[in-house]
């Protein structure tokens, strides 16, 4: 193999939290192969976290791994995979990751590690410490029960401000599967936060000095970066703006690209007008505002800027300064976040007055950040608030909290959207008080489990956005039929995939859209409009494949799939294509190892069977299809009768969908009958060794090799 | 040899532009700085007086200017620094510093309504080389004359040549802004990329630019204000700064 030169820190940390004991192995060495990232994490749980292993035993793992490009100027990196065995996944816990950005990606990098692997379970609390080389288990006696924002301040007192600090809340501690990880404010890995909690492990702080090394020529890469700049879009990739303007031949008003000329930053001291031309490289901050995205025109006003992650220029952690809500509610003025973080509070409430882009929405949303980034809450992605709004509008809670339970809660104040509510129910949640916090904590499996509220009163009602496991949808038939469908059926929580929607929802017209996937996945029906399917085809199915292997390649190089790929661009004179082999190209300048585009794919396809092999492993059946890759009954109802296939209705036909998870399995070469990939699939991605494993507890399909 | 000569080029330019050739030391300095400067296209006036070197560098072209308000704290003016002009990515050698501001600002996570960056107000403040006017505490400090302004843009650059890496530059420079190469073993700091800084082209708030020099100097405290000045240096400098 050829040498590496670059990219990688180097080192992956190992701390067991049992015995005290820091290691470090050679990362290079040991996990080129898949990577990083998830990739590590899935290889660590595979090779050390046996079978029947529960989610809060010492013998459970949890990985910190980021990847070869963060830490480098690589547009959008900055991630970190926490991968574990996750306690919300039921009835039983399977392997899954959070993903958190923020700075702690760079920072472990430069202090020289790839991954930190912490391991056995520690006798009273602590934090760790990780500054360059010097690494050391540190007491948390102090910080035990304190919020994230203290627990930060007091560590970086401790570090010195530079450094990056990653820590539970009281969520975690209480271990309350719906629990975060969080960094730099508001960035956070969710449901990770118990498993944490229950090693004792507070945080890990980390300071670096040190480097990422490009192997390559600087001037090569110079060029690289500047041209991965001219190919990005707003936010999420939309590559064509939400508002008309001269520069741009289309405009799309559902695309994230809302930094319109002439809006301006109104909190910014003084306040800043954007200006300049849609496409210089100098104003790319501006084009996506999560504030005015979520909360409508009135966030502009109270933007103070966008922030976000190490090395990206889209700043999708829009920092809002309200004054209003420091005398009304008592919290900091100041909140950053974006998407489910930036709505958390407000989705607990079925109305707001003003609706969603209204005052009351704004404070919701306040509030929502300033006590779940510091309790360390989890959403589930928005699960958490629907399910509350499910179990309290269809008289559930009623009929299951003890009436004084009940009575403890202004109901008044939740139905008439009052923000005031979430003062009495994140904390109960963060501390398992009561039943209602206790169970909402739980996760929606355990939830349903504890009042035997049977699952099909949550995969019927399309409202209520269930999917599987314990866990909701994330871009499914929603956005993208068939393709959305396969990809939510494949996790263990939501798929926190964006490799598909990102181009589906990229602004530009259908037929531009179907002439870039002629290029890129070989036909024009590879895409269909959204909410505007066609039956089943193969060419659907081979993107969905390049989806999952592009979000595992994302999720294992540290780079955002919430941003990536990058295969449309904003440049007309591109045709509007961007670049398929970015990933590649990068990896081949960072590392000096060259990598085609076709390479690394299938390093990512590996990571991808890696999990699902993990998944087999853990679940004890080859049966993926009939027991996994379940899809919920509501995505085949439609409220207004509509059929599938007609326009408009996000309806999906089950039949087609059969087909569609066949054609799936057919292009990953995995078995059609059971949905498992077969032994000649294993060795193709050299995981030789893992379906020697399975063959073992014949899991294979196909019986013994 | 050489110093012989600068000095004679001034006692020259001294006299057609009306001076009297017979000139006190501190008149002489002051002609050095100010008035004859554009004779010459050299930045830096080297001149003897009793035995000890006396070195008067002319004021630098080019500036960075940031504007914090703009600033979004992505770094990737940082990672530009370091990744296009040194081939790897690292913050702790760029010469733009963000990141140590940017959780807590410059005074750091002392809580309460003052604190600023990411945990406080918001505010991420950029930390630039200010390329100070005479004396330039980073090259008054070096024993070895290291830092010299750089002819196109006057920056004051790091001659890595002679560079011994005694790290008296990073004490003495009042805004910490010098960085130190581990690898090499040799201060760094910012050279405004010859005139066309890497930091400026990367920032995607346009909250970095390149303007035309002058004096931050005196426009907020110092972080530090640990003077350094080597012992056969100072001999020189007490001739004009009495004590």
């Amino acid at each position: 193999m050829a040498e590496v030169n670059g990219g990688f820190a180097g080192k992956v940390l190992r701390v067991d939290l049992s015995t005290g004991k820091i290691s470090f192995d050679d990362s290079v060495e040991k996990y080129r192969e898949v990577l990083g990232g998830t990739g590590i994490g899935y290889k660590v749980l595979w090779e050390e976290v046996p079978a029947g292993t529960g989610p809060f035993d010492g013998a459970n793992k949890v990985v910190f791994a980021t990847g070869v490009l963060a830490g480098t100027g690589v547009p959008c990196n900055g991630r970190t995979a926490v991968t574990t065995l996750f306690p919300s996944c039921w009835p039983k816990p399977l392997v899954a990751s959070g993903h958190m950005g923020g700075q702690f990606a760079a920072k472990l990098k430069y202090a020289g590690y790839d991954a930190v692997i912490v391991e056995g379970k520690a006798d009273r609390p602590v934090w760790l410490f990780i500054r360059d080389g010097r690494v050391e288990i540190r007491d948390a006696g102090h910080l035990w029960g304190a919020g994230i924002r203290r627990t930060t301040l007091a560590i970086s007192q401790e570090m010195g401000p530079e450094s990056v600090v990653a820590a539970i809340g009281q969520a975690g501690e209480h271990l309350v599967p719906l629990s975060v990880v969080m960094n730099s404010v508001s960035h956070s890995a969710g449901g990770v936060g118990a498993v944490m909690g229950a090693k004792n492990l507070k945080a890990i702080g980390v300071q670096g000095s040190g480097s990422v090394r490009i192997a390559g020529d600087k001037s090569e890469w110079e060029r690289l970066v500047k041209f991965h700049l001219s190919i990005l879009g707003g936010n999420n990739q939309h590559v064509v703006p939400s508002f008309p303007h001269p520069q741009s031949e289309y405009y799309n008003p559902s695309s994230r690209w809302v930094g319109a000329p002439g809006k301006r930053w109104g909190a910014a001291e003084p306040p800043i007008e954007i200006n300049g031309g849609l496409y210089d490289l100098n104003r790319i901050a501006f084009r996506s505002n999560s504030g005015a995205f979520y909360l409508g025109e009135q966030a502009w006003q109270y933007t103070v800027r966008g922030n976000g992650c190490t090395g990206c220029p889209l700043r999708c952690h829009t920092i809002l300064k309200v004054p209003s809500v420091a005398a009304k509610y008592g919290i900091r003025e100041v909140a950053q976040n974006t998407c489910g973080g930036m709505v958390f509070g407000r989705s607990f409430f079925k109305q707001l007055s003003g609706g969603l882009f209204g005052p009351a929405s704004l404070e919701a949303c306040m509030v929502g950040m300033h006590m779940a980034d510091d309790l360390g809450v989890w959403c589930n992605y928005g699960q958490l608030q629907r399910d509350l709004i499910k179990l309290y509008y269809d008289g559930t809670l009623k009929a299951e909290l003890g009436s004084a339970e009940y009575a403890s809660f202004p109901w008044d104040k939740y139905e008439n959207g009052d923000p005031a509510f979430l003062f009495e129910i994140l904390p109960r949640i963060a501390r398992r008080q009561g039943e209602l916090g206790h169970a909402l904590g739980l996760g929606t499996g355990g939830l349903l489990a504890h009042w035997s509220i049977p699952e099909e009163a949550w995969t019927h009602d399309a409202a209520c956005g269930y999917w599987k496991l314990g866990h909701p949808k994330h871009h499914a038939n929603e956005d993208d039929g068939q393709c959305g469908v396969i990809i939510n059926t494949q996790y263990n929580r939501d798929p926190q995939c964006h490799s598909h929607v990102n181009f589906i929802r990229n602004g530009l017209p259908l037929a531009v859209q179907k002439k870039l996937a002629t290029e890129i996945w070989g036909a024009p029906e590879a895409v269909d409009g959204v909410g505007d399917y066609t039956p089943m085809n193969i060419h659907k199915a081979r993107r969905a494949r390049w989806s999952l292997v592009r979000k595992e390649l994302h999720d294992s190089l540290g780079l955002c799939n919430w941003m990536g790929p990058w295969v449309a661009s904003p440049l007309k004179e591109r045709g509007y294509t961007g670049d398929d082999s970015l990933e590649s190209r990068f990896f081949s300048l960072a590392t000096g190892q060259r990598l085609s585009r076709e390479d690394l794919d299938r390093i990512g396809e590996r990571i991808f069977v890696l999990h699902r092999a993990l998944t087999i492993r853990d679940m004890g059946s080859v049966e993926m299809r009939s027991r996994h890759d379940l899809t919920p009954p509501w995505i085949y109802q439609a409220p207004s009768g509509a059929q599938a296939f007609t326009k408009g209705s996000i309806r999906m036909d089950s039949q087609d969908i059969a087909k569609a998870m066949e054609l799936f399995y057919e292009v990953m070469g995995w078995e059609k009958a059971t949905g498992a990939p077969t032994a000649e699939a294993y060795t193709r991605l050299g995981l030789q060794y893992v379906a020697e494993g399975l063959a073992v507890k014949n899991l294979v399909p196909g019986g013994k090799r | 040899m050489k110093s012989e000569i600068e000095a004679e080029m001034v006692v020259r330019a001294a006299k057609e532009a009306g001076f009297c050739a017979t000139l006190s030391r501190r008149q002489f300095l002051f002609l050095c700085a100010g008035a004859v400067t554009s004779l010459a296209a050299l930045n830096t006036w080297r001149v003897w007086g009793a035995d000890a070197p006396i070195v008067i560098t002319d004021n630098a072209k080019g500036l960075l200017l940031a504007d914090p308000s703009r600033c979004v704290g992505c770094l990737r003016c940082e990672l530009a620094c370091t990744e296009f002009n040194d081939g790897r990515a690292q913050p702790s050698l760029a010469r733009i510093k963000v990141g140590r501001n940017m959780n807590f600002g410059p005074e750091g996570p002392l809580g309460g309504a003052r604190m600023q960056g990411a945990w406080g107000n918001g505010l991420f403040i950029q930390d630039t080389c200010r390329q100070c006017p005479h004396p330039v505490p980073c090259a008054t400090a070096c024993p070895e004359n290291a830092i010299q302004a750089a002819p196109e843009t006057g920056a004051r650059i790091v001659d890595t040549s002679a560079c011994v890496g005694c790290r008296l530059c990073q004490r003495a420079c009042p805004w910490n802004m010098i960085g130190f190469d581990e690898q090499s073993q040799k201060a760094t700091k910012c050279f405004l990329c010859q005139g066309v800084p890497k930091c400026v082209e990367a920032c995607p708030s346009g909250a970095l630019r390149y303007v035309a020099w002058r004096d931050l100097t005196r426009e907020a405290a110092p972080r530090a204000a640990l003077l350094v000045v080597p012992p056969e240096k100072a001999k020189g400098c007490l001739d004009c700064h009495k004590p």
